[in-house]
């Protein structure tokens, strides 16, 4: 919210005090100040000038060319306004000057042909108003030469506060100023309303019924006769724009500024509009439309709280009026709403037609209850004031069920048990009553106070408690240089992903972060998908059910900008619904798992000036497959599955199996999945179910003794028919041999047309030990001759070699 | 027979042997005598001619034979590999290094890291919940109310009336202590949602690590000396900081921590806004109402609680200034840190 310095100064004696120490105490309090904007420092190269002359640009139909002068000096200025003449007084940039608008600075510049020394301004290019249909005009009285801070008093400091949503009664300038008062330890003065009312009575014009009580609890109303509606004045005009609000008439701009001013917002109607004469407030019982005075068709649910005439609706509560009964030039008697309503019916209305106004976003927040008729008053001697309306005697007043302050306790011990110091209960009471609490009771344990109306955040201790270390200063809160620390059990629950975090680095992968936002079509590939209600786009509408399309959208971005080569990896959750669920109503119906990705492709990258290069390939990703393992100990626990079909993203690949189950699946990723990513190299990967592998019972870790005695190493190769695969061979020979083979490498393998037809050879190392004794040669002779024996007959195989 | 032979072939090798001048030649020695084929093994072979009787001598001669060649051709080939400094190698030691690439984590896991480091150095624990929240873990156990305009503060990504995509890490705080019994020390990092534009400043999701304290007797001044202690850690000794009241519904009262800029050393620039101040994070005592919530006892206990953006850390601590970078993953950025 826009707040002026100056309009806050009407309510507080500030005048000695720096604006940099209103700011900082605002931010030390709560009110943080976002941004500032000096305008003696944005304008201060601005000046009245005189335009002397205006000839036509020679060069150029729609621009004119100047002499101004500045009081200084005659300078020609080229200036392609329509409306600029000879004899007016003008807001003259000279070079050098910084506009606002845009941010740039004027420079000396040949304009068709013709040089211009400067710039006169129009009103949207100096951020003073959105005109931009000529330059403005100003008052003849004015002296050339005079900067226009002074001429139009420039030299206001507006400042953007951000007002959290529990602070309502800092959504205006009294509102603020109530702080400043309590931080500065002054006076907060609030305007005294005189009015001059006519003899006739208020009811003699109008009337109020309040019929839904519950969602509006006051109504207060005042009525003008005989206004004249037109432009505000200056000082009013620029008060709003400064705040940025746009100036309408001096009604609206009174409605307005008394809602900055007090946080009340208000509405006028246009009183013989009214059938009636009659305002009667109510729900709606069924879906309407509204036509609001924006112009736009509203369609209404039921329940929606009106204000309505003697027969129709003519505003939406607290959120906007209608176009029927607007203010407009020919207005001549006008009604001033000031009421107070439910904060959650305005809030629902709001969210349900997605419209928020000033005056919506005040009311669900909570006004002030007790300030509406103070309000009504003060926007009616300021309307009489400006348009010659005539206030009707008395005022409408409906007041049902008076809202009562509400009563909040303070204990001295519980202040310093929370914060951890002790303020002195003088300070603690100035605080209170600055900020307009009311102490009702007091000894030495503790206060009771009445809480001001205009503060519906503040119902208990821990509130009060608040307040009083907000305006004392958080600074003054000690910082602890001892804490105690328990030695209890410490818990770190994401120490298992950070092992494998720090093995997938080790492996040489990088780590990628992706959204688990995806499209349907992407997150329909795995699983049962869950949609999300409200989604930003169609890209991002459900959860992910795998991490593999997130991984292909980084591998295909990377291509793009030439990095084919890339080991990647992810750990993130993965969603989806349970098979039997419809909707998702507690947490057995869905599942969120934590998986990791391993993603290979491109070239190997340690390919260096003394190497060939190699494409990584599926025995890459099943080598990073079995040396992850290996690290957290899954090595010889898990079952292998091989696949030589068709999966969803595969066509070659294989899964990794505990207890009869799958816990990780990975191979080559198909061509026509790639494609939908516009890859078109091989891309591999794995992806495995962490809380799966977690769930593994891991035997204890115990210390091996090297080895005393000697291995004996024998190689083998054999001729096999080609359908014969290495997994079938190994496990054989392993199954085959005694307890003294204690493991087979395979070390070479080839096809070649000199084996003949479909056949291959593959050639494995066996080494032989023993933990308790050296071998002697012709056992494992033995041993060996017998493996050959065995392979050659199982898989009528031939041995090399001989 | 065969013994003799065994003899005649020992004096063929020792003669042969001592001939070897270099690795070539000795290589011939071994096939000659030692392959598959050579003399000792075709004697090996012809051992099995050899009658019941004679076996068990000759064929201790023969290993001892094997046994022999073996030890002087390995000696001899250990000599000969270390005695002779290959003149013909020709090695430019200049040239570059075989490169070998280290993977890393992402810049938001190491920073992550790095805080976790300091807050477990302070007896915190860590814990950890789901993305997937209830509307109750996520709002109304902590004080958020179903029609409170303090829901505007969080755009949410719900998936139905009752479940949505947490938009911070505190409903962490409402599981760990509707599971735990005071005392509660831990921060719970994690990644959040919020239905925001996606843009240079905001995208539509986040990290964030929250922090939780609940004892008896812990105060404001223990969360502001406890937040002081880690922004002293995480950003450097010597830096200026200051605790501003603000607003969330767990806590009250609440507070935001800025610390001086580190840009410009709190002179104001482009980064702080010209403030000379940068926004870290946001705390506060633990309401009593979020008490009421787990049952804990509000008079007994109080606590604190305190939460920060990773995002934000890191693009303040790096110089990042578009967020969505984190997400699009390019490995020439991965690869920076």
């Amino acid at each position: 919210m826009k707040i002026s310095l100056n309009w806050l100064k009407e309510f507080v004696n500030l005048k000695n005090v720096p604006s940099e120490e209103i700011i900082s105490k605002l931010n030390m309090c709560g009110l943080e100040v976002e941004d500032e904007v000096n305008q003696i420092e944005i304008y201060k190269d601005f000046i009245v000038a005189f335009v002397k002359e205006k000839k036509k640009h020679p060069n150029a139909d729609k621009l004119s060319l100047c002499t101004v002068d500045t009081g200084k000096e005659l300078l020609d200025v080229i200036c392609g306004a329509p409306n600029v003449d000879t004899g007016q007084k003008v807001v003259f940039a000279p070079i050098g000057t910084l506009i606002p608008k845009g941010n740039f600075r004027i420079t000396k510049a040949k304009i068709r042909g013709i040089e211009s020394s400067g710039m006169i301004c129009a009103e949207d290019e100096l951020e003073l108003g959105d005109d931009h249909s000529g330059i403005m005009i100003l008052d003849g009285s004015l002296t050339q030469g005079t900067p226009i801070t002074e001429a139009l008093n420039l030299n206001d400091l507006i400042l953007e506060i951000a007002i959290t949503p529990n602070r309502p009664d800092a959504l205006s300038h009294i509102g603020v100023a109530r702080d400043l008062a309590a931080l500065f330890n002054i006076d907060l003065k609030i305007p005294e309303i005189k009015l001059v009312e006519s003899q006739k009575s208020i009811s003699e014009f109008a009337s109020v019924e309040i019929e839904d009580e519950v969602n509006c609890p006051r109504y207060s109303a005042k009525v003008l006769r005989g206004v004249t509606v037109k432009e505000s004045p200056e000082w009013l005009k620029k008060k709003l724009t400064n705040i940025g609000l746009r100036p309408i008439n001096n009604i609206v701009d009174v409605t307005n500024y008394i809602m900055y001013e007090t946080g009340q917002p208000l509405h006028a109607f246009d009183l013989d509009k009214l059938h009636s004469k009659k305002i009667v407030v109510k729900s709606t019982k069924t879906e309407t439309t509204f036509l609001t005075l924006d112009s736009k068709e509203r369609h209404l649910p039921a329940g929606t709280l009106l204000i309505c005439d003697g027969e129709k609706p003519i505003a939406i509560a607290g959120v906007m009026g209608g176009e029927n009964s607007e203010i407009s030039n020919s207005t001549k008697n006008i009604l001033i709403e000031s009421a107070y309503f439910n904060t959650s019916s305005i809030r629902k209305t709001s969210k349900a037609l997605v419209l928020s106004t000033d005056a919506s976003y005040r009311f669900e927040r909570g006004i002030d209850p007790a300030g509406t008729l103070y309000s009504a008053e003060r926007a009616s001697q300021l309307m009489s004031e400006l348009t010659g309306g005539e206030i009707a005697k008395g005022s409408i007043d409906v007041y049902p069920k008076k809202i009562e302050k509400k009563l909040a306790e303070l204990r001295f011990n519980r202040l310093e048990k929370i914060l951890g110091y002790n303020i002195p209960k003088e300070k603690i009471f100035e605080i209170l009553s600055k900020l307009g609490f009311e102490i009702v009771n007091k000894n030495d344990e503790k206060i009771d106070c009445k809480i001001p109306s205009y503060r519906p955040d503040i119902e208990r201790e821990i509130d009060l408690i608040e307040e009083i270390a907000r305006i004392n200063g958080y600074e003054n809160i000690p910082t602890v240089s001892r804490i105690n620390i328990l030695l209890g059990e410490k818990i770190d629950e994401s120490k298992y992903t950070d092992d494998l975090r720090n093995i997938a680095t080790s492996l040489g992968f990088f780590e990628m972060i992706n959204n688990p936002l995806q499209s349907e079509k992407t997150a329909a590939l795995i699983g049962n998908k869950i949609p999300v209600l409200n989604p930003q786009s169609a890209d991002m509408a459900f959860l992910r059910t795998s991490l593999i399309p997130g991984a292909l959208t980084v591998v295909s971005k990377n291509i793009n900008v030439g990095e084919k080569d890339l080991l990647l990896f992810e750990i993130g959750n993965v969603f989806s619904k349970r098979e039997s669920t419809i909707e998702i109503q507690n947490f057995d119906d869905f599942l969120e798992q934590q998986k990791i990705i391993f993603v290979v492709t491109g070239k190997s990258s340690n390919k260096g000036w003394n190497s060939k290069e190699k494409f990584y390939d599926l025995y890459d990703i099943k080598s990073f497959v079995e040396s992850f393992l290996t690290k957290i100990s899954l090595d010889n626990v898990l079952e292998d599955s091989y696949y030589h079909s068709d999966d969803r993203f595969f066509d070659l690949y294989f899964t990794k199996n505990y207890s009869n189950s799958v816990i990780g699946i990975g191979g080559r990723v198909k061509k026509e999945i790639l494609k939908q990513y516009d890859i078109g190299h091989s891309v591999f990967c794995f992806e495995f179910d962490i809380d799966a592998l977690k769930k593994i019972p891991l035997k204890p870790k115990r210390y091996l003794e090297p080895l005393k005695y000697p291995k004996v190493l024998r190689d083998f190769a054999f001729v096999f028919d080609s359908s014969v695969n290495y997994k079938e061979v190994s496990a054989f020979i392993k199954m085959s041999g005694s307890k003294l083979l204690k493991s087979v490498v395979l070390f070479d393998l080839f096809e070649n047309e000199s084996l003949g037809a479909n056949k291959k050879s593959m050639a494995f190392t066996l080494e032989f030990f023993s933990t308790e004794r050296t071998l002697n040669e012709e056992e494992v002779e033995k041993e060996f001759l017998g493996l050959i024996n065995s392979v050659t007959r199982k898989f009528d195989a031939k041995l090399r070699g001989n | 027979m065969l013994s003799e032979r065994i003899q005649i072939i020992r004096s063929e090798f020792d003669s042969d042997i001592s001939k070897v001048s270099d690795l070539k030649d000795l290589e011939n020695v071994r096939i000659k005598y030692l392959s598959r084929n050579g003399e000792i093994s075709t004697l090996f072979e012809d051992l099995k001619t050899a009658t019941k009787e004679e076996k068990p001598l000759v064929g201790k001669s023969l290993n001892e034979l094997r046994n022999y060649a073996t030890t002087q051709f390995n000696l001899l080939k250990e000599n000969l590999e270390t005695a002779s400094p290959s003149t013909d190698e020709k090695i430019d030691i200049t040239l570059p290094g075989i490169t070998k690439i280290l993977g890393s984590k992402h810049l938001l896991t190491q920073t992550l890291d790095e805080i976790k480091s300091i807050f477990k150095g302070l007896g915190f624990s860590i814990l950890e919940g789901p993305e997937l929240e209830s509307d109750y873990n996520n709002f109304e156990a902590l004080n958020f109310p179903s029609d409170h305009p303090a829901r505007d503060m969080q755009d949410t990504f719900f998936i139905n009336k009752e479940f949505l995509l947490r938009t911070h890490t505190s409903p962490v705080q409402i599981r760990v202590m509707s599971s735990h019994k005071p005392p509660v020390r831990a921060i719970m990092p994690g990644r959040v949602y919020r239905n925001e534009a996606v843009s240079s400043r905001s995208y539509c999701m986040f990290h964030q690590v929250e922090g939780l304290y609940v004892d008896s007797g812990v105060t404001f001044a223990e969360l502001k000396g406890t937040l002081v202690s880690f922004a002293q850690q995480f950003y450097g000794e010597g830096l200026n900081y200051r605790f501003r009241p603000s607003f969330f519904p767990f806590t009250e009262p609440s507070a935001e921590m800025d610390i001086t800029c580190y840009l410009c050393h709190g002179k104001g620039c482009k980064v702080c806004k010209q403030t000379g101040w940068l926004e870290i994070l946001g705390c506060g005592m633990v309401d009593p109402n979020v008490f009421g919530f787990v049952n804990y006892d509000s008079e007994k206990y109080t606590g604190y609680a305190f939460g920060m953006g990773i995002e934000r850390t890191a693009m303040l601590k790096y110089g990042i200034s578009d967020i969505r970078v984190f997400f699009e993953n390019d490995i020439r950025f991965l690869k920076q840190f």
